[in-house]
Parts: C-alpha cells; structure tokens; sequence
C-alpha cells in the first residue's frame, strides 16, 4: 500500500504543478459556473475530454501493461465501435442494442488478440500492430471509408448529456474505473494480473492460469476502447472510421507510464493511470489557454513529460526522501 | 492436437491474406497497359484516405476510370511521401500508360518524376502542386489555389463583420499544404483591417472532433470576444458549431462561422442558419484527370495549371445549389 | 553440433524461407513483379527505413526503445535543407554535423534513462516531441535541397546491368547492416548488449559496462536515425518536417518480426535486414495489385502480415521438436 501512495504522488505533483501554472498564466482556468443544468468551466472540460479517450483507453492499458504485454489497437477498437454504434442507430436500433453492437464487437476483437498472443503466442506488439491495421481497414470497409452521422438523442446524450450536473461521461468513466479497481482488489483478479506480468514462468507453476489472465485482459481493453469509440462518436453525432482514435494508443500508453505502471508489467496503479490521463489533457488544454503556436506545441510537451519522468526517477525521489523501496540494480 | 490446430490456423490466415489480395476476376497486372492492346492502365497514388474530402476525390478518379473503361492501379500511401514514392516505381515497373499523383508535399519529386519520364509516363498532378527543377517533368496540375481559398474566406469575413472581429482561427493539420496556405490568403486578407483580431490560432487536424475540442477550450479561454470563426475546413467549422451551441452561443447568428471545402453537409448547416459561408474546393478530379491523361497520351500541350475556379457559397446562394452538391 | 547451430538461427531461417516463398508467390500471380528492378526498388525505397531498424534493433536488444527515431529523422533533413540552402555549408560537411547532432541527440536520452532510471519510453517520447518541434521550429514546411554535391551523388553508383545503378542511399544501407552484423556479433559493445537486454542485473554483477552500454545504444540508434534522415535527403533531395512519422513503429516492427524479441536479449541484425525486405515486399504486392480500395487495402496489409509471422511460427516450431 506504501509503495502505491509513493507512485501516486508524483504524477499528482506534477499535475498540481500545472495547474498552480496555469492559475498564474491564464486567468479564468478555475473558473466554473452552473450552465443550463450542468457544470462549465476549463476544468469541467479536462475531466470530460479526458474521460472520453485518455482515461478510458488508460484503464484497460493499464491491465494490459501489468501483464507485461501492450495494445496497439485500441484506437482502430474504438473506430470500428463507433461505426457499428452509428450505423445501428441508423437503422432504427435503439441506443441501448445499438451501443451494446459497438461494445460487443469491440469486445471481440479484444479476444482476438487475445487469442493471438496467449494461445498462439505472438508477441503482443505484432499482434495488436496487426488489429491496428485490419482493424482500422474493417472500420472503414463497414462504413465505406465515409464519416456516419447520425440524429439519435439519446446517444449524442451519452457524450454531451449531465447527470447531477456532471458530464455523463466522467460519470461513466471513473465509475468504471472505482468499479474495476475495487473488483481487481477484492477478488484475486489483480492478484493474477499483477504475477502474470512480474513472472509468467513462476505464476504459472504457482497455478494461475497466465493464458486466461492475458485473454481476459486484452477483452477487457477491447472493450474499454469500444466504449470510447462510442462515446467519441456520440460526442460529434458522427462515426469518423477513418480519423478517430488515430494514435491514441501513444497517450494511453503515456498515462499508463506515466502513471507509475511499468511496462515490464508487474504492480500496476489504476489511479495512477487516471492521473496520469488527467495530466495530459491539463497538458493539453494548458497549450490552447495559452495560444501555444501549434507547429512548436510539442517542445513544451516534451518539457513537461520530461519533468513527470524525472519527478519519477528514484534517484531524484531518494535524494529529496520519501521512503521508497531500494532502487533494484 | 496443439499443433494441428495451430497449422490449420497458420494455413488459413495465409490462404486468407492472399485470396483477399488477388482481385475477384481479373489477373492481376492485366498484362500491362504499355505492352498489350486494350485496355489503358493507369496508376493513382493518392496520399490516404483520411478524410471526407480526400476520399470522395479518390471515388471521383476511380468512377472515371470504370466510366472510360481504363484499369486503375490504386495506391494509397498512408500520409507518407516516401510511399507514394514506391508506389509510382511499382507503376513504373508494371508499365503503366500514365500516372495520376496527388502530392503530399511540395518538394522532393525530383527524382520519381525523371524515372517517370525516362520510361515515357506521363504524369498528371492532382489537387497540390509541386516544385521541380524541370517544368517539363509533369504534364499538367489539376488543383484549386488553397491561398486564394483563404483569402477568399478572409474578405467574406472583413465585408461581413465590418471590419471588426474577435476571430478564433481552427487549423488544419500541422505542416500540411492546404493548412499553411488557406492561413496565408486569410491572415493577408484580413491585414488590413487592424480591428479584426485573431484571437488564437489552434488546429483541429482537419478533424471534427478536434475542432470541437478546441473549440470547447478557446470558449472558455475567450467568451464573449469571440464573434467569428474561421475554419480550415467544413468538418472542423460542424464541431465548432456544436462546441457553440454547448456553450449556449448561436452559431451563425452571433458568432460569424466561415469554412473551405464546400461539403454538402456544409450546405445543409447554412441553410440552417448555423454557417454562414463555405469556399468551395472541389475534389471531384477525376474526369478532369482523365481528359489531361488522354491528351498526355496523344501527346498534346497542356497548360501547366489548370486551376479550378472556387466560388464563395453563403446564405444568399447556398441553399439554391444544395441539390447539385455531388460531394 | 550443427543441431544446435540449426536451431538457434532456425527462426531467422524461417523468416528467409517464407520471404522468398512470399515473393514467388507474387511473381507468380502479378506480372513483371519478379524482376532485377522491383528487387533493386525494395532497396532503394527503404534504405532510410532499413538504416534506422538497425539501430533500432541494437536498443531493442538491450532492453529499451526509442520512440524518438522517426522525429529526428525529419529534423535532419530540414537541418540540412537548412545549412545546406541557407548557410551555405558543404553537403559533407553537413551531412557529418547532422550525424553527429544524432549521436549527441542519442546520447543524452541514453544518459537521462540510464542515470535517472526513467522508462526509455517516457523519455524517447520525450525526445520525440523535441526533436518534431524543433524540426517546425527550423522549417513549417518542406524545402528543396539545390547541392551540386546532391545531384552529382545522386548520378553515382554500382551498375547492375540491364541499365540499373544502386545508388548511394541502398549501398549505404547495405554497409550499416552488414557493420551492425560485425558490431552486435563480433565485439565486445555487442555482446554486452546482449547480455543487458538478458538480464541487466546479472551484466551489472559480471562487471559489464551497464551504463555506457547503454548510452551507446541510444546514440548508435541517433547516429542510424540521423544517418536514415541523410539518405532521405539524398533520395528525396528536400526536408519535409512531417516526414518520418510512424517511423518508429515501422522500424520496431521490422525488428519484431525478423526474431528480435521486445523484451531484449534475443534477435539479428540480419533478422531486422529481413523484416524491413518483408515490409517492403508487403506494400509492393499491395501497389502491383491495385485493385483493392483504403478499406481492404489496410485488412490485406494486417492478413498478410499476419499470415506470414503464423507461417514463420509455424515452420521454426515444427522443425524444434
């Protein structure tokens, strides 16, 4: 639990550090008001945009990542989820069967890598690299490589709608992520996770069922990215099969990271990854407040997480004391 | 058990990947267009398919091919210039008749394009132009006048508004062509009027749903000054109109929003009152295309540019031309 | 005794076999596809991409990744558009400072992840997001390369008969892998990198130079980086900074599937030689094919990619029984 706390903190500094920026630097970020029912303000939109692809895609990475393993396909998931959704509801399904289509088939494409990479054994890069192009091929081939609109209420509800004044989406989106987490810790799930990724060979003559565990994990980003790609879909009332989600991968990756989850697998930090998500999109929206040129916009980015990877580093962490764990050799 | 199941998995996959690459029908390379009699073949390398826009110019050239009965090589590059580049050489090597090229970027054709003339292939350009060493090294260039586009845009805006505006500018993608230049005609456009600012410049990637994004953000960053939007392109223009209404503005009625490209959807949001003018830039190039390849091919002169005229559709001509809209 | 020697390269042998299998398979259902030309072409298009892989490889051996390949590629080759059009410099000149500028470049992301203990890719993607933004900051768009030296090396090569010349840029290529063939298996760097991708606290023990193992790495795959963004230049003559993008995942990719295992320790340079042919033989057949639509155009590229990693699998598994 110690060492959890000890990984979470850093991320969290580095996210205070640029909002204490941006309350200096542009006047009105932390301005919230009460709109037509429902929350307004930059911060609003942080959680919101954030929730949407960067935290949702971090949760399932995140699982992902533990078992030592990678999705590069979550971003063809979520075009081929979207599609399917808007396509449905074309049709005349109702919101519920047309986001349950989405969600499903999404799901299923997440089994197919895992599939590839538990039974079949490729490694995870290559197979997900492989469901990054088909998929993204199926997507397109399902639509016709043309962007679907749609004018369904209740799905374009699903993106810009409110429940108690917060955005539906972040709603959906960390009661996913404290409902995960508390099924990780409180069954073995998390445990198994956790071993797989640290030391295949080990938890599997211990018993635990590494090929399931990996099967299950890749279905579960599959679906996480299904749901995005509704929810991304439902946000603009249009399926965009060609565009959406196109890298990323790199920023769920990066929250992951970032987030104190190591890619060798192992322990890994759903709130971390939150954080970690939450600290892009500040990032993010840090550069439009301040009208950041957009072709030098990746200089301060590369800034910032060069700063979240030395605010990391147990050197820096040793030298200024919290009491972590020995650096390992 | 494990490895027959795994070779019929391996077999499979492989029957499959290569059963989907033949064409259903015809053999594949046709025999050559330059070699046999018949049938004209002729390559498109066409940078990706990653919008609307590029895709309906893609279905315009392929259209035209099955209308005149010519075999189309179709490539699709993915965004990146050095595969166009093989592709043209796979053309080449195939002995095509001629190769219609759509351009990522301005430079560093040079090369492909003297291996193209070598082998006596005429190459027609489509949609951007290019800068060679040798004018001579391509036939012919089909495209609209991004700067023109902008500064069309731009003037609208000026007459418009009066002279006077908090302008929220959504570019396209970073470093691409059309981006840079519809930016160019605009802001020279707008020069001359000191009270027409441009209040921040982002780009949406030529994506709704980043134009909706940063719209949603500069909304907060500026409120109320901001009385006008110019866009890059009709796609990023339908996000920001969405990001306006969330925030409870009135698009196209308090907030002036102006785009490129000429989309039919583009159409339909003026005659709802929600944009207010769209630069047309036409991707329907392909019978355009086709006619220069055939004077290439009987070696006729071509004009170096054959540039497409753009007209300027807002309320008052918008909803008369919308049944013609073909894209 | 051969046993063994067979099955430690039986899965780079496999890659081969089903290459040459894939490429006959072509030239038997397109036309004009087995040819002296299309073979020379898979070289020249994908000199830069093979030089980078190389590198690529050397990192993803020890244990790391850099994300940042493809960025500095398109820096180098508006940095050299640059001083080469603008300065004035001398192409060689030039061409050594823009390598050099990798190397450094390289060095210093090694530096930060070794002494810091950060994720190399935390801080490759780091490095990445520099490296393109500076790339914008030293041109917002692509720019001609006018050099004599350019043109008159372009002309130059080894000539292949049937008229063909193998230019500088796949001559090159040929020369980095075949010295990262000699590097990674004949001196003492190389086996030290192996060894840190096998098992880093075990090389720390054994006395290995573990961090200047590993700065080495990163600098070498800056130098191959900066070295693929020459050739471009070469090819292309201009510097675009939107080039290079998804480089990164191509050269990882190449890597992956001539044997390299990402986890480190395990792989040939001969075997990223090999992918990068794959890759390259791929999208040929893709282009020679021209029939197919964005659509199926992406799915064949994943099937066929597919179809031909379960093939290799299936050829080194059988044979190790």
């Amino acid at each position: 639990m110690k060492v959890f706390r000890s990984t979470l903190v850093w991320p969290l500094v580095a996210l205070v550090v640029l909002l204490v920026f941006n309350a200096v630097a542009s006047p009105g970020f932390f301005h919230v008001e009460w709109k037509d029912g429902r929350l307004f303000g930059t911060v609003v939109d942080i959680f919101n945009q954030g929730a949407r692809v960067p935290m949702l895609l971090a949760l399932g990475m995140t699982l992902v990542i533990a078992t030592g393993g990678v999705d590069l396909s979550v971003g063809s998931i979520m075009a081929v989820s979207g599609a399917v959704a808007a396509m449905q509801v074309n049709a005349g399904a109702p919101m519920v069967q047309a986001v349950g289509a989405g969600l499903g088939l999404a799901t299923l494409l997440g089994l197919v890598n895992g599939v590839l990479i538990a039974r079949v054994g490729l490694q995870p890069i290559i197979a997900t690299l492989v469901m990054m192009v088909a998929g993204r091929g199926l997507a397109m081939l399902l639509t016709g490589s043309q962007m679907v609109p749609f004018a369904n209420r209740s799905l374009t509800w699903l993106a810009n709608g409110s429940v108690g004044g917060l955005p539906v989406p972040v709603v959906l989106v960390l009661g996913l992520a404290v409902v995960t987490g508390w099924v990780l810790r409180r069954t073995a799930a998390g445990l198994f996770i956790e071993a797989t990724g640290d030391n295949e060979k080990a938890s599997r003559r211990a018993g635990i069922q590494t090929g399931g565990v990996r099967f299950a994990v890749y279905g579960f980003s599959g679906f996480c990215a299904g749901l995005s790609g509704v929810l991304e879909a439902a946000n603009i009332s249009a399926a965009d099969p060609a565009r959406i989600g196109d890298t990323r991968e790199l920023d769920a990756i990066f929250a992951v990271v970032a987030g104190g989850t190591a890619l060798t697998g192992g322990r890994f930090s759903l709130a971390g990854s939150v954080v970690g998500a939450l600290l892009l999109q500040t990032l993010t929206l840090t550069l439009y407040n301040q009208n950041v040129a957009p072709a030098v916009a990746p200089v301060p980015k590369a800034v910032v997480i060069l700063a979240v990877c030395l605010l990391h580093s147990p050197r820096l962490r040793a030298r200024f004391g919290k009491r972590t764990q020995p650096v390992a050799a | 058990m494990k490895r027959q199941s795994f070779l019929r998995l391996a077999g499979l996959a492989a029957a499959v990947s290569f059963s989907a690459c033949k064409p259903s029908g015809s053999g594949g390379g046709g025999g050559g267009g330059a070699a046999g009699g018949g049938k004209l073949v002729v390559g498109f390398s066409q940078i990706g398919a990653d919008n609307p826009w590029r895709t309906a110019e893609t279905e315009s050239v392929k259209a035209e091919a099955a209308k005149r009965g010519i075999e189309l090589k179709f490539s699709d590059a993915q965004g990146q210039q050095e595969a166009q580049i093989s592709a043209i050489r796979s053309f080449i090597a195939q002995g095509v008749s001629a190769i219609i090229l759509a351009p990522k970027v301005e430079t560093g054709w040079d090369g492909i394009l003297k291996e193209a003339k070598a082998a006596k292939i005429p190459v027609v350009l489509v949609d951007r132009g290019v800068t060679v060493s040798d004018p001579t090294l391509f036939a012919t260039l089909i495209a609209s006048d991004f700067v023109a586009e902008g500064r069309m845009a731009g003037e609208w805006l000026v007459k418009k508004s009066g002279g006077k505006a908090g302008i929220i500018q959504l570019e396209g993608t970073t470093g691409a062509a059309p981006a840079n230049d519809r930016k160019k005609g605009f802001e020279a456009a707008i020069a001359g009027s000191p009270d027409m600012k441009v209040l921040a410049s982002q780009t949406g990637d030529f994506k709704r749903s980043d134009g909706k994004n940063v719209m949603e953000a500069l909304i907060k960053a500026h409120g109320a000054a901001i009385t006008a939007v110019y866009a890059h392109n009709d796609d990023m223009a339908i996000g920001a109109i969405q990001a306006l209404e969330a925030a409870g503005r009135q698009p196209g009625k308090d907030v002036t929003v102006v785009s490129i490209d000429g989309m039919g959807f583009a159409f339909e949001a003026i005659k709802e009152g929600k944009l207010n003018c769209t630069v047309e830039c036409n991707p329907l190039l392909g019978p355009m295309a086709f006619d220069a390849v055939a004077k290439a091919l009987k070696g006729e002169e071509l004009p170096k540019q054959l540039v497409q005229e753009d007209r300027l559709f807002d309320e008052t001509n918008a909803p008369a031309e919308l049944p013609n809209r073909k894209y | 005794m051969n046993r063994i020697f067979a099955s430690r390269l039986l899965p780079l042998m496999a890659t081969g076999l089903v290459l040459v299998a894939l490429f006959a398979a072509a030239g038997a259902g397109y036309e004009n596809f087995l040819s002296a030309r299309v073979v020379l072409n898979l070289f020249k298009d994908r000199a830069f991409l093979g030089v980078v892989a190389v590198g690529m490889t050397f990192v993803i051996l020890s244990g790391g990744i850099d994300l940042s390949v493809g960025a500095v590629m398109a820096f180098t080759t508006v940095f050299l558009a640059k001083v080469i059009g603008g300065l004035g410099w001398s192409a060689p000149v030039a061409m050594l400072a823009a390598v050099g500028i990798g190397v450094g470049f390289g060095m210093f992301q090694g530096w930060v992840i070794h002494f810091f203990r950060i994720p190399a890719f935390l801080v490759t993607l780091a490095g990445m997001f520099l490296a393109r933004g500076m790339a914008f900051v030293v041109s917002p768009r692509s720019v001609e390369i006018r050099s004599a030296f350019y043109d008159d090396l372009g002309e130059r090569g080894l000539p292949l008969g049937e008229g063909l010349l193998l230019t500088v840029g796949p001559l090159v290529y040929l020369v980095v892998v075949a010295a990262g063939m000699v590097v990674a298996h004949g001196t003492r760097f190389g086996r030290n990198v192996y060894a840190l991708g096998g098992n880093e606290a075990s090389a720390a023990l054994m006395g290995l130079p573990v961090g200047a193992t590993r700065v080495g790495v990163y600098a070498l795959c800056g130098g191959c980086a900066a070295l693929g963004g020459v050739i471009s230049t070469l090819a292309l003559s201009s510097g675009d900074p939107t080039r290079g993008t998804g480089l990164e995942l191509d050269a990882i990719a190449a890597a992956v599937i001539g044997g390299t295992v990402l986890t480190g320790g395990r792989g040939w340079v001969f075997g990223t030689f090999l992918g990068v042919l794959i890759l390259g033989t791929i999208k040929t057949i893709l282009d020679f094919d021209g029939s197919l639509d964005p659509a199926w155009l992406r799915i064949a590229s994943g099937g066929l990619l597919l179809g031909f990693i379960l093939l290799q699998k299936l050829i080194a598994r059988r044979s190790v029984s």
